[in-house]
């Protein structure tokens, strides 16, 4: 048994998975599209750890709803995926709302939503006990296998996200380069600013239930810097990011079948090795 | 392009009656009076921090006025905004086209499908209009800053205003980019009849291209508002900037 372990899974036996591989891999692409067409905006709005700090609160929402259904007895009341949109979404329109009423600046209150409910995931980890191992595979990603209601919920609210996206786009984008510009000529910018940073936390917030924090922090940020150093078009880059996303989840999927590795770990690094690539041949084509 | 309703025929297009200016309740200025007729151009001195940005942030509804009104001859009227350039993202990458068709936008147009041909008319004829047609592929970001003024100010174009108001047009450039900019603003009122609001530190080629001033200073608590003669000659003004510039704009 322990020859037989040592050998690499070969293609045949990934074919013949399929029917098994096929929901986590399908629920990878779809994060992965939808999350690098997004980051091309979290990157152009300087939003990386604004990504970073709703991934860790939809982390530390999957925690709770685990401590909730073991310690507390409230079995369906807190669903992790329930437990992710609740502790995401909070955390979206916490940095939503004007951090100079905390007397804070924006950098400060997420940094300070970041590092508590890293933190604080731990220590909720630590007091399920039997269901601990849950928490390292929602920080660092261990989507082997997800649940057909992680799939559908993330293929809707990824569908409904990148429609509404492609629709509002002369906006958003308008928005982003001169609000002021754009407010004069009656944009509402605002709302538009307000609905960006909802979708980033809504999507971030239900697929870090499927594949894990760090993976998602990684798709949101990692193709969009690849497709923005490649490309000088901003159309180019969002098809591009959001391709490039797809491919990291869909390949970072086989390399830790192949390879043995954890799947959020394989995605992440294949996403960075793209970013990297894309940088390098960005800088050499100047 | 700058046609006049037949509502705005008989009055100015905009109207400031002790306006006061400020934040949060607290006017950094004592209360404004003037009026911008159709096709005028009317440039805003003072020092930096006199409160020139905060006067057009509150005229363009950016910013609530802390006392006094602001009266347009209509309510809807088109206004367009040129901030100054350090304000826009330097990283989105665009092309000059892609920013001058932003000017096509106007309240909730994002939410239609896209401008068609007649919009990218607009676009190109916006570009040649001001001398940057050759511009229109290149990435904003790289160009000049006298090249971007132009695409910022084809943007305005294409935007059909009654109203444009620039904050600092001319900073950061050489002389040459400089006449040339203030030559195309120039255009924008007399071959396109927009009425003009401007920032500007260039003192010497106000009487040139203003037919108003309006000139600020905090610490004096001085506001003086009239055409440029009247302004440079006022006392406020020359403690400030001397008569060297008064001679220079005479001269210019």
């Amino acid at each position: 048994m322990d020859e037989h372990m040592d050998q690499a899974p070969t293609w045949a036996e990934f074919v013949d998975g399929l029917e098994i591989f096929a929901d986590p891999i399908l629920c990878g692409g779809a994060a992965g599209l939808v999350l690098g067409y997004l980051g091309v905006y979290v990157v152009l709005r300087r939003m990386v750890f604004v990504s970073a700090a709703i991934t860790h609160s939809a982390g530390l929402g999957v925690a709770c709803a685990f401590y909730g259904q073991i310690h507390l007895g409230l079995g369906l009341l807190t669903s992790p995926v329930l437990g992710a949109f609740g502790f995401g979404m909070g955390s979206t329109l916490l940095l939503a709302m004007r951090s100079g009423r905390l007397g804070l600046t924006r950098e400060s209150l997420i940094g300070l939503i970041f590092i508590f409910t890293s933190g604080a995931a731990l220590l909720v980890g630590d007091r399920i006990g039997q269901e601990s191992h849950d928490i390292h595979e929602i920080i660092f990603g261990t989507a082997v296998l997800v649940s057909k209601q992680d799939l559908y919920t993330v293929l809707g609210v990824g569908a409904v996200v990148l429609a509404l996206h492609l629709w509002l786009r002369r906006g958003l984008v308008f928005a982003a380069f001169d609000p002021d510009g754009a407010r004069v000529q009656g944009l509402p910018v605002a709302a538009l600013d307000f609905l960006l940073l909802l979708t980033i936390g809504l999507t971030v917030s239900v697929t870090t239930r499927a594949l894990g924090a760090m993976p998602v922090f990684a798709f949101s940020v990692l193709p969009a810097m690849a497709a923005l150093s490649l490309t000088r078009r901003l159309g180019v880059a969002l098809a591009l990011a959001a391709t490039l996303g797809l491919s990291a989840a869909v390949l970072g999927y086989m390399l830790s079948f192949f390879l043995r590795f954890p799947v959020g770990a394989s995605q992440t690094v294949v996403a960075a090795a793209f970013a990297a690539a894309a940088m390098l041949l960005g800088k050499l084509r100047r | 392009m700058g046609e006049q309703h037949p509502g705005c025929q008989e009055q100015p297009l905009i109207t400031c009656q002790g306006l006061q200016v400020g934040y949060e309740g607290k006017a950094l200025l004592p209360p404004i009076q003037f009026t911008l007729d159709h096709g005028e151009l009317c440039a805003v001195v003072g020092r930096n921090g006199a409160g020139k940005t905060t006067l057009f942030r509150t005229l363009l509804g950016l910013l609530p006025p802390v006392g006094g009104e602001i009266t347009t001859c209509r309510p809807d009227m088109p206004m367009a905004y040129i901030p100054q350039r350090v304000k826009l993202d330097p990283i989105v990458p665009l092309r000059a086209r892609d920013v001058v068709a932003m000017g096509l936008e106007r309240g909730g147009s994002f939410l239609r499908p896209g401008p068609g041909r007649q919009g990218r008319q607009k676009v190109e004829r916006a570009l040649e209009g001001m001398d940057a047609g050759q511009l229109a592929d290149q990435q904003f970001r790289e160009l000049s800053e006298g090249q971007k003024q132009r695409v910022l100010m084809a943007r305005l174009l294409a935007s059909e205003p009654e109203l444009a108001v620039l904050d600092e047009p001319t900073a950061a450039m050489d002389e040459v980019a400089e006449l040339q900019t203030l030559e195309l603003i120039e255009k924008l009122r007399s071959e396109y009849g927009l009425a003009v609001l401007i920032v500007t530190h260039h003192l010497p080629v106000l009487r040139r291209f203003a037919d108003k001033v309006i000139f600020l200073d905090p610490d004096a608590q001085q506001v003086v508002a009239g055409p440029p003669a009247e302004v440079f000659a006022a006392p406020a003004f020359q403690a400030r900037y001397g008569r060297e510039p008064v001679r220079g704009a005479d001269h210019g």
